[in-house]
C-alpha cells in the first residue's frame, strides 16, 4: 500500500530524512521509532504531501504520489501530532466538516460522525464544544476526523503525546481494529512499549537515517536474541577490552559508570555465559538477564538511550 | 467547498464572538463620544441650544436690551437664555442645568455710559462639552460690539445715560435719534453694497470650498462614525484574515492539506469569510448607527456598493499582509498599524482638510480609506454629485491586484513547505 524509495530531505545543513526506505502493507502496522529531531514528522509530512522530497520516490497503492497527488490523498488518512481540529465548534460538527471536506455527503459524514463518536464512547459530549474535552477525548477526535472517509492507509504522527494511560488504551484498540479491517498503517511514536506491543514492523530512525528495520523478533535477535545480560558494578575504570577473552564470547551494548549491558556471542547456553560473567577478573555486585529491547538495540546503534 | 469553507469559519466567528464584538462596539463607542464632546445632540445636525442663565444686577433699560438679544428669533435658534437670581443660577449650575451663568453687574449701564470700565461675568460649567466655550467667543462679540458703540457714540452717551434715567427731555432725545440716524446713514455708504463677496460653490474633484449645505438629517456624528468605520473595518478585516495564520498555528491548515491537494480554495474561502465580516460590520456600524444616533443615510444604493467595494479592499489588503508577514503575532500588530496609518492618512479619524498639508495634498488623496470615507462625507453631507461610482471602480481595481498579489504570493509559500 505504501512505499518508500530512497527518500531524502534536507533543511539547510540538517538532514532530515536520509535515504529512506520501507514499505506498509495492508492490514500492517508499521512502527517507525526514534527520539524527538529523529525525522519521524517530516516522513510522515513527505508521505502525505505536505512536504515534497528532494529526492526519492512514495508510492500509494502502487503509482507515485507526485504523479496524482489528489488520489493519493483520497486513499489515506492522517493524523497529525497536534490536535488539528476546531476547538469552537462541537465534536459532531467538526467530524462532518473533515468528512465533507474528504468528499462524503452531508448525509454521509452525518452518519459517519455518529459511528465513529460511538465506536470511540464520545456519543454523549457530540454536541460539545471541542475546548471543553480532557486530552484524550481531543485525542480520539483527531484520529476520527482522519477515518470518516474509511482510508486505506492511515498515517498516524505520534497519535498518543501527552494522554493518560486509558485513554491510550481505547487509542491503541481502535488502531488494532483497524489493522484488522485491513487499513495499511504507519506509526511514529518514540515510546518504546508502544511500538512493540502494537507494530507488525519497526523502524528505529536516527537523526534521518533508519538504522534498523524489520519485526520485533528480527531486530531483538540483532542483539543476540534473547540473552541479555547487564551487570552492576563500579565501572568507571573499567577496560573489558582488556579483560582476557571477554570479547570473543560478548558483545558490548552499553558501558555506564555503574552498569554494563552485554550480549552473548553466538548461540551459547545462558548458565555457560552466567558462569563465565561471575568469573570475571573484577567484582561484579549483580547479573541480571533479560531479553532484549528495543531501547537496547537503539543504545548498541547509537551509543544513546531512547528515554533520555 | 468554498461555502463549506465559510460556513465553518462563520460558526467559528459566531461561537468566538468577541473579537468581532470589540470591533464593532469600538466606533460605535467612539462616535458617541466625540460627538457628545463636540455637542452633536440635536437631530437637525446643528450644535445644539445652548441653555445659560442671565442674572441681571443691573436692572436698567440695557440690561433689558441685552435680555432681548439674547431672545432674539435667531439667537433663541442656538441659545435658550433664563433668568434668574445670583444663587438660583449658580445652584442650577451645580446641578449641570446649565452650560454658563453671565452676571450683568450692577451698575454696569452708569458705568459703561461715562466710559468707565466694565466687564461681566461669566461662569462656566466645564462639564456641558463646548457649550460655555462658545458663550464665552459669543459674549466676546458682544463686548467687542459694546466697545466700538462706545468709541463712536461716546460723545452721545451723557445724553443718552440722561434719558435712561428719566432726565432729558423730548427735545434732546429726538436730536439723540437724529444724529445717531446720521452717523448710520455715514457708516451706510462704507458697508453697503459690500466690495468684497463671496460664491458658494462645490469643486467637482470632491472638496468642498466656501459654506456647504448640510444635507438633511446627517449630522456630526454620521461624520465621524463614517471615518470610524472606514478605519475598523480594516481592523474586522485583518482578524478575519489572520485567521490563515490561526490555521496555520492549529495545524488544520496542514490538516486541510493532507485532504485537499489545492489550497488556494481555503484562501479564498478565507478572503469570502473577510468579505462577509466587514459587511456584516458595516450594516451593523453604518446602520445601526444612524438609528442610534438619529440621522438618516441620505444615498443607501451608492453607500452599500462603495461599503462592497471598500469591503473587498479591506479584505485584500489584510491578505496581502498575512501572506507577506509569515509570523501570526507580527502579523496581527502590522494589520493593526497598517489599518490605523491608512485611515488616518485617509482622513478616517480627522477630517482630510484638517490634516498636515503634505498629508493633505499628496498623501490622502491617493488612500483608499480617503476614498471610502470622502466620498461618503461628501454624499451625505451636501455634495450629491460626488463621484462614488469612480470611487468604486478604484477601490475594486486596487482589490484585484492586492487578492491576485496575495494568491500569488501564498502559493510561493506553500510551495515552499510553508505547512510542513
Amino acid at each position: 500500500m505504501l512505499e518508500l524509495k530512497g527518500l531524502c530531505k534536507r533543511f539547510g545543513r540538517i538532514q532530515a530524512a536520509d535515504s529512506i526506505s520501507f514499505q506498509v502493507c495492508p492490514g500492517q502496522i508499521y512502527g517507525l521509532l526514534g527520539p524527538n529531531g529523529a525525522g519521524k514528522t517530516t516522513i510522515i509530512s513527505m508521505v502525505c504531501g505536505l512536504l515534497r522530497p528532494d529526492s526519492g520516490q512514495i508510492l500509494i497503492d502502487g503509482s507515485d504520489f507526485w504523479s496524482d497527488p489528489q488520489r493519493a490523498k483520497r486513499i489515506m488518512g492522517v493524523v497529525p501530532q497536534e490536535v488539528a481540529v476546531y476547538e469552537e465548534l462541537t465534536g459532531l460538527e467538526n467530524l462532518e466538516f473533515w468528512g465533507r471536506l474528504a468528499g462524503l455527503t452531508a448525509r454521509q459524514a452525518r452518519s459517519r460522525a455518529i459511528e465513529l463518536l460511538d465506536t470511540l464512547a464520545l456519543m454523549d459530549r457530540a454536541r460539545d464544544a471541542v475546548k471543553t474535552y480532557s486530552g484524550g477525548m481531543k485525542r480520539a477526535i483527531n484520529l476520527a476526523c482522519a477515518l470518516l472517509h474509511r482510508p486505506r492507509l492511515l498515517l498516524l504522527d505520534e497519535p498518543t503525546v501527552g494522554i493518560d494511560p486509558q485513554a491510550r488504551l481505547k487509542i491503541l484498540d481502535a488502531i488494532r481494529s483497524l489493522r484488522s479491517s485491513g487499513t495499511a498503517i504507519l506509526y511514529t511514536t518514540h515510546y518504546l512499549e508502544e511500538a512493540e506491543i502494537l507494530c507488525d514492523r519497526i523502524g528505529i530512525l536516527d537523526h534521518g537515517r533508519l538504522l534498523a528495520e524489520g519485526t520485533l523478533k528480527q531486530l531483538q535477535d540483532r542483539l543476540g536474541g534473547d540473552r541479555l545480560f547487564v551487570l552492576e558494578a563500579d565501572f568507571k575504570d573499567a577496560r573489558p577490552d582488556s579483560w582476557p577473552g571477554f570479547l570473543q564470547r560478548f558483545r558490548i551494548i552499553q558501558q555506564a559508570d555503574h552498569q554494563l549491558i552485554v550480549a552473548a556471542a553466538g548461540d551459547r547456553d545462558p548458565a555457560e555465559c552466567l558462569k563465565d560473567l561471575l568469573g570475571l577478573p573484577f567484582p561484579v555486585q549483580n547479573v541480571t538477564f533479560k531479553r532484549p529491547s528495543l531501547n537496547d538495540l537503539f543504545l548498541q546503534l547509537t551509543g544513546r538511550d531512547l528515554r533520555q | 467547498m468554498i461555502g463549506l469553507l465559510l460556513a465553518k469559519d462563520l460558526r467559528r466567528a459566531y461561537r468566538n464572538p468577541l473579537p468581532w464584538l470589540i470591533n464593532l462596539l469600538v466606533p460605535l463607542a467612539m462616535t458617541a463620544l466625540i460627538g457628545l464632546t463636540f455637542g452633536g445632540r440635536s437631530n437637525d445636525g446643528a450644535i445644539g441650544r445652548i441653555r445659560f442663565a442671565v442674572v441681571d444686577e443691573d436692572k436698567t433699560p440695557l440690561a433689558d436690551m441685552l435680555r432681548a438679544v439674547a431672545d432674539h428669533r435667531q439667537a433663541s435658534r442656538y441659545l435658550e437664555p433664563i433668568f434668574l437670581d445670583r444663587q438660583a443660577a449658580l445652584k442650577a449650575l451645580m446641578e449641570d442645568k446649565l452650560s454658563a451663568v453671565l452676571i450683568i453687574p450692577e451698575h454696569f449701564t452708569r458705568n459703561y455710559l461715562t466710559c468707565q470700565q466694565v466687564s461681566f461675568e461669566l461662569i462656566k460649567n466645564p462639564a456641558q462639552s463646548v457649550y460655555p466655550a462658545v458663550l464665552e467667543e459669543l459674549l466676546a462679540v458682544v463686548a467687542t460690539g459694546m466697545n466700538a458703540l462706545a468709541r463712536n457714540f461716546r460723545h452721545e452717551f451723557p445724553e443718552v445715560l440722561a434719558v435712561l434715567e428719566g432726565h432729558g427731555d423730548y427735545q434732546r432725545i429726538a436730536d439723540l435719534i437724529r444724529r445717531a440716524g446720521d452717523r448710520l446713514k455715514t457708516i451706510r455708504h462704507y458697508v453697503d453694497p459690500p466690495l468684497i463677496g463671496y460664491n458658494r460653490q462645490v469643486r467637482a474633484d470632491g472638496h468642498r470650498t466656501g459654506a456647504s449645505r448640510q444635507g438633511p438629517g446627517f449630522n456630526m456624528f454620521g461624520f465621524l462614525l463614517v471615518g470610524l468605520t472606514g478605519m475598523f473595518l480594516l481592523f474586522i478585516a485583518g482578524n478575519g484574515m489572520i485567521d490563515l495564520h490561526r490555521e496555520l498555528r492549529y495545524r488544520t491548515l496542514a490538516r486541510y492539506h493532507t485532504i485537499r491537494h489545492r489550497l488556494l480554495p481555503m484562501v479564498a474561502a478565507k478572503v469570502i469569510f473577510a468579505v462577509v465580516l466587514v459587511l456584516v460590520a458595516s450594516a451593523i456600524m453604518l446602520g445601526g448607527g444612524s438609528v442610534i444616533f438619529r440621522f438618516d443615510w441620505q444615498h443607501p444604493v451608492a453607500l452599500v456598493i462603495l461599503t462592497l467595494a471598500y469591503a473587498f479592499f479591506a479584505a485584500g489588503l489584510m491578505a496581502m499582509l498575512t501572506a507577506v508577514v509569515t509570523e501570526e503575532r507580527l502579523a496581527n500588530a502590522l494589520a493593526n498599524m497598517v489599518g490605523i496609518a491608512i485611515g488616518m492618512a485617509g482622513g478616517c479619524a480627522f477630517p482630510p482638510q484638517n490634516l498636515p498639508s503634505f498629508l493633505r495634498d499628496h498623501v490622502a488623496p491617493y488612500m483608499p480609506t480617503h476614498w471610502f470615507s470622502d466620498t461618503i462625507r461628501g454624499l451625505e453631507w451636501g455634495q450629491p454629485d460626488a463621484p462614488w461610482f469612480l470611487a468604486c471602480l478604484k477601490l475594486a481595481g486596487v482589490s484585484i491586484l492586492l487578492i491576485a498579489a496575495a494568491s500569488w504570493l501564498f502559493r510561493r509559500r506553500f510551495r515552499r513547505g510553508a505547512l510542513g
